[in-house]
């Protein structure tokens, strides 16, 4: 398919995604505890996506290749040793909020 | 829009009924945007009796990639089309994550404060995808913020004035 609102079923049902490095794919899949390997676009110039993959995979939460080295990943992953992805806390960001305005 | 929109509807997602009512501004040609916000909207009224909102379009004042050149004057018409709209609104805080829809919302809001007009609290985050540069749109608010919130270590360092909360979204 090209385009579906909502990917949450797919996800929820996959054992191994590959996905390109946007954020909203990134976090999606790893929020649902499942292993990605995220493929860089290097044609794609300016390309901030990098940053995030490369971060998540700083920490181990992903393993990231480009579209000729994909297969050689797939072959020899190791997925066990990804580490978790640890969840974003939008209530810090609620209760930092309420402070600076003084609605405590 | 897409990505910037689901980060603002978590970073959204913990605030107390006192963050009402709440305004959207799009892009006009953000097709994707308005499903998601009434979707949220929708849920939050499950929980919170009130659940006064409402959706604003301006012109989008960036395309991705634009030349500098006629960025500056397709925002400088983003400026004079939002001014009308902030001064309706006359917003107590503006929320905003990065889509270029936010610079000339936030400038027209930090104009009417020069003017004596309104005094909006302008708080900015900048994106989980930026863990080393800012965005165009966080480089130029960084300097008209009240608060910029970044959510990786490098980025505070870099830029002192930021706060960190570590990862928000």
């Amino acid at each position: 398919f090209r385009f579906k609102d909502s990917l949450a079923e797919d996800l929820q049902s996959a054992d191994l995604v590959i996905s390109h490095a946007g954020a909203g794919s990134c976090l999606e899949t790893l929020e649902k505890g499942k292993p990605l390997i995220v493929v860089i676009n290097d044609k794609l110039m300016d390309n901030h996506q990098l940053e995030l993959a490369k971060q998540l995979h700083r920490d181990g939460c992903v393993l990231y290749c480009n579209c000729s080295t994909l297969v050689e990943t797939l072959q020899s992953m190791d997925l066990s040793a990804l580490k978790p992805f640890p969840l974003g806390q939008p209530e810090k960001f609620a209760s930092f909020l309420d402070k600076v305005l003084g609605l405590q | 829009t897409g990505g910037h929109t689901t980060e603002i509807l978590r970073l959204l997602s913990c605030l107390s009924e006192s963050y009402s009512p709440r305004y959207y501004v799009l892009a006009d040609s953000d097709k994707m945007s308005e499903a998601k916000i009434r979707s949220f909207e929708q849920k939050r009224a499950e929980t919170f009796s009130e659940s006064q909102f409402s959706l604003d379009r301006i012109p989008r004042s960036r395309e991705v990639r634009q030349s500098w050149i006629s960025s500056v004057v397709t925002t400088l018409y983003s400026i004079l089309y939002s001014l009308p709209l902030t001064y309706k609104r006359k917003p107590d805080l503006i929320l905003c994550n990065g889509p270029g829809t936010c610079v000339p919302v936030c400038l027209s809001a930090f104009l009417l404060g020069l003017l004596r007009i309104k005094r909006t609290i302008i708080v900015y985050v900048e994106s989980i995808c930026r863990v080393e540069t800012l965005s165009l749109s966080g480089k130029i608010l960084y300097y008209f913020s009240d608060y910029f919130i970044v959510q990786w270590p490098n980025l505070k360092e870099k830029y002192p004035k930021s706060v960190y909360l570590g990862r928000i979204v």
